[in-house]
């Protein structure tokens, strides 16, 4: 059942509410499973959810839902006001009356869910075969999927504001477990795109294998400080807390590294770092939830703070230009990022990590919800990757772990290299880094 | 929610394809969350959630789907896709479903859905205002609570129509403390599965918040964790979170069944030091991670895990169980009916032993003195766990000594359990949430202090010395 929007608005209208918005997100996914040459899970799913939010005398009320019915616009209202009333902040809030200009593209295709599902699994069986025919050191499989959803997201407000943008991923996933002796390193792999006609199952079957094969042999190094390797995904990694610290809303309320930074330079010139919303990609995004047209910009600029990421409500209440920044539901918006790319540099990572005599290339953080301290920029994580010996990778590391501060990894950077790689779990695409010394921990 | 003449149709029109098993899962729940910032109410949320999840199996083999539609044409329509994926001939029918009520194991003696929302604020208000006037080095503090309202109704082709009702709440305090470019953050979130008077009578909220700030204006103090291998005491409460990573999630039979876990086929055998035992108990009266059934309306149950270090019990959802040739044991959890279920921990903690905090203290020449964790992270297929310390000191000649921050301990679950060599007497439970496969559940972590003889630990402050 769909809500009735103009009900809702007049409703709201006549209960007193000054503005109101509706953000509506609507998608349909399929997911399967194989284990053992069996559909071990099947999912196919049409999903809704709805955002209503309206200021009632001042303050900002929202509620959402996944159901509709003919009661909605009535019970939408009431809580509306419920949710507005015990506000006390007297902050300024706004329902947006829109952008001057939106840059609209089509980017990609709705997912079809009609084809064939046996072809799928005809994948799948394949993949899981060629995975364990790999190298008989892969012990196991243990699990190997293919997810598709189509997902629509729209907004309209009472200033008669309409926006809407369609979205479908294909993706396919794998994980495998290696042994050797009584030694069992696991590795994994993702493989996202629009339409997976790109999708290579040959290089996909050995990337994963790899990831686990690579990592047997692992040993501890001992605990000092080294010249650290960090690999795309890691750079990514530390780079999303980073680029936390530039949310207007923690640099107003004196918890952000970079407070009393911008335009200044706090990182190395190395660094540039880009958010481009509007990259033809995965990640395209021309609007953020509250409305305001999204734009690429300059985050660090050759190590300078180029911008603080605004809401509606921080960017008034510093008096600048909202940046299309303004994430999440709820009576308050948060500032995040879409896609973000990291500038290449000149050398491959070859010649970079030839440089080095003895050092860490790291490949995977853990434990960033305990280890990671965003505030304070502080981090102690357990991580895996290689030694770096007379320029070369040499012996697997695992269980060790790598501490240090946010700001003193970018600003330590002495080369970035030119092996840009999209990394999607952080939305970003960025090459390797090489950071003077971090300090690891193992024997 | 749906008669049981309509489930029992919605049902039979799964089954003409060869399912084994189906099962409707409706969930109707109302949130509410409201959270204050520096003494003002900054943000509410108000959530009401309403679906359906239907399950079908066929041996080994499982499809799932949901809906927001709850009747009987589109659940019908549902059923009928999901049992597209099978093509066998029909092997069972439902004539007949007995209604259960769940019983209370949990008693709401003042439901939320009767709590003026200002007298949550005013709670809150409460242990905000000791937050904010601890110490002028705090700049920002917030404080929250939130609430959820469920009620669940299972139908299966076991023939039952299970009927739940259950009332969780969370407390959150935090606050952030900065000085001459340092910035530390502390937090605690006490939660159980009760009415608004559990709030009242059992949490202080002010001797809460006071401790929280004094907490992390001592962590703004502390010098970096120096790293090595060194002994870790372990404190108790949320030092639990240690035994939910390192042992737990491995003892689940989504890993188990499928051989995946480091604990897989080791029933009766030792794996744990002689003097651990540990316990995962579903059934504890206002437990944060206590239900009354589990979400395929099994019974929730108290399973011994590890007795005198030996492996007695793996933690068993129905559909997991039929790979192990075993029953479910009240251990199928799912975060909504968007979720399929499996087998997850509920309330686990280690068991209390002979020695006094104090004592373990006494015995450790040097080491770290873990006091409070904040999280980790386990690789269940190789055992290999992290966690981070919010609270931690090092110990000198059996003495507690200056505070540390930036600590984290990494080790593999099955070497760290033969490693614990001491366990005290104050065991204590805490509250956290725990994502994995079935998404983000409540759950309670505990132990009493426990000592491991050598970990890893990682941070910033060079060699113990």
């Amino acid at each position: 059942m769909k809500l009735n929007d103009k009900k809702f608005f007049e409703l709201a209208k006549e209960s007193g509410l000054e503005s109101a918005d509706l953000s509506v997100s609507e998608s349909s996914s399929l997911s399967i499973s194989l284990f053992h040459g069996e559909i071990d899970s099947f999912t196919n799913n049409d999903s809704f959810e709805l955002v209503a939010r309206g200021i009632y005398k001042g303050k900002m009320g929202s509620i959402s839902v996944d159901n509709v019915n003919k009661n909605s616009p009535e019970r939408l209202v009431k809580e509306i006001k419920r949710s507005a009333s015990i506000i006390e902040n007297d902050d300024p809030v706004f329902i947006f009356k829109g952008s001057d200009k939106y840059h609209k593209k089509n980017v990609s295709k709705n997912a079809d869910f009609s084809e064939n599902i046996q072809e799928k699994v005809g994948i799948l069986k394949e993949i899981e075969k060629k995975l364990f025919a790999f190298d008989k050191r892969i012990n196991e499989v243990i699990n190997v999927g293919f997810d598709a959803s189509s997902h629509t997201y729209k907004k309209t407000n009472s200033y008669g504001l309409k926006l809407s943008q369609k979205m479908s991923t294909y993706a396919y996933y794998a994980q495998v477990s290696a042994k050797s002796g009584d030694e069992v390193r696991t590795g994994f792999y993702v493989f996202a795109s629009f339409d997976g006609n790109e999708f290579n199952i040959d290089e996909f079957v050995e990337k994963t294998a790899k990831d686990a094969l690579e990592k047997l042999g692992s040993v501890q190094c001992d605990s000092k400080k080294y010249p650290v390797v960090l690999n795309p995904e890691c750079v990514a990694t530390l780079l999303s807390f980073l680029i936390s610290s530039l949310d207007a809303e923690e640099v107003q309320k004196h918890t952000s590294l970079l407070e009393g930074k911008l335009g200044q330079e706090v990182l190395s010139k190395k660094l540039t770092v880009i958010e481009n919303p509007l990259a033809k990609n995965l990640f395209f995004r021309y609007f953020d939830d509250e409305g305001v047209a999204t734009e690429k910009k300059f985050l660090f600029k050759k190590g300078v703070v180029s911008t603080y990421l605004h809401t509606l409500q921080t960017a008034a209440k510093d008096g600048v230009l909202p940046t299309g920044n303004g994430y999440g539901a709820g009576t308050k918006a948060k500032a995040d990022v879409g896609y973000v790319e990291v500038k290449a540099g000149k050398k491959s990572e070859d010649e970079m990590l030839s440089t080095i005599k003895e050092g860490v290339y790291l490949t995977e953080l853990q434990g960033l919800h305990s280890g990671m301290n965003a505030q304070s920029g502080n981090f102690s994580l357990q991580c895996s990757g290689f030694m770096i010996r007379d320029g070369k990778k040499a012996e697997p590391l695992a269980l060790i772990t790598v501490a240090d501060n946010l700001i003193n990894v970018f600003k330590n950077i002495k080369c970035v290299a030119n092996n840009t790689k999209l990394v999607i779990g952080n939305q970003t695409s960025c090459p390797s880094i090489l950071v003077g010394k971090m300090a690891i921990s193992g024997k | 929610m749906i008669s049981k003449n309509q489930a029992i149709r919605v049902l039979n029109s799964g089954l003409t394809t060869g399912a084994d098993y189906a099962e409707i899962y409706i969930e109707e729940k109302d949130t509410f969350a409201v959270s204050i910032e520096n003494g003002k109410v900054e943000n509410s949320v108000i959530r009401h959630s309403y679906g359906a999840g239907i399950r079908l199996l066929n041996k080994l083999q499982s499809v799932y789907g949901y809906t927001n539609e709850v009747n009987e044409k589109s659940l019908t329509k549902l059923i009928q896709n999901l049992s597209n994926s099978f093509h066998e001939k029909q092997c069972i029918k439902v004539d007949k479903l007995v209604t259960k009520k769940a019983k209370d194991l949990s008693a709401v003696e003042q439901s939320f859905s009767t709590v003026d929302d200002n007298m949550i604020i005013d709670y809150i208000k409460r242990g905000e205002k000791v937050l904010r006037e601890y110490d002028k080095r705090i700049v920002r503090t917030g404080v929250s609570l939130s609430y959820s309202i469920t009620k669940v109704q299972i139908v299966s082709t076991k023939g039952i129509n299970h009927l739940d009702y259950k009332e969780r709440a969370r407390c959150g305090l935090s606050c952030v403390a900065a000085e001459q470019g340092k910035i530390e953050t502390g937090a605690v979130g006490p939660g159980a599965s009760a009415g608004f008077e559990f709030f009242l009578k059992n949490i202080n909220i002010e001797a809460l918040a006071e401790e929280t700030a004094r907490k992390t204006i001592m962590m703004l103090e502390a010098k970096e964790c120096p790293s090595g291998k060194m002994p870790v005491v372990i404190g108790n409460g949320f030092g639990g979170t240690l035994f939910h990573e390192a042992c737990g999630h491995p003892l689940e039979a989504s890993m188990v069944s499928k051989n995946l876990s480091v604990f897989s086929g080791k029933i009766g055998q030792q794996i744990a030091s002689p003097i651990l035992s540990a316990i995962d108990d579903g059934t504890i009266p206002n437990g944060w991670g206590s239900n009354n059934i589990d979400d395929e309306g099994n019974k929730t149950e108290r399973t011994v895990l590890i007795e005198n270090g030996i492996l007695r019990n793996y933690l068993i959802d129905d559909f997991n169980g039929r790979r192990m040739g075993s029953k479910g044991n009240g251990a199928s959890r799912r975060q909504s009916y968007k979720y399929e279920p499996t087998s997850r921990m509920s309330n686990t903690y280690i068991c209390a032993g002979k020695s006094t905090p104090e004592e373990i203290i006494k015995a450790t020449k040097f080491g770290l003195y873990a006091k409070s964790l904040a999280g980790g992270q386990v690789n269940p297929v190789t055992g290999e766990f992290n966690f981070g310390c919010s609270e931690a000191y090092l110990i000198r000649d059996g003495k507690i000594c200056e505070p540390v921050r930036g600590a984290s301990v990494i080790g593999t679950g099955p070497d760290i359990l033969m490693k614990i060599d001491m366990i005290g007497n104050d065991l204590e439970r805490a509250q956290g949430m725990c994502g994995a496969g079935s998404g983000f559940i409540p759950v309670d972590v505990g132990q009493p202090t426990i000592r491991i003889s050598e970990i890893t630990v990682g941070g910033n402050g060079g060699e113990l010395k």
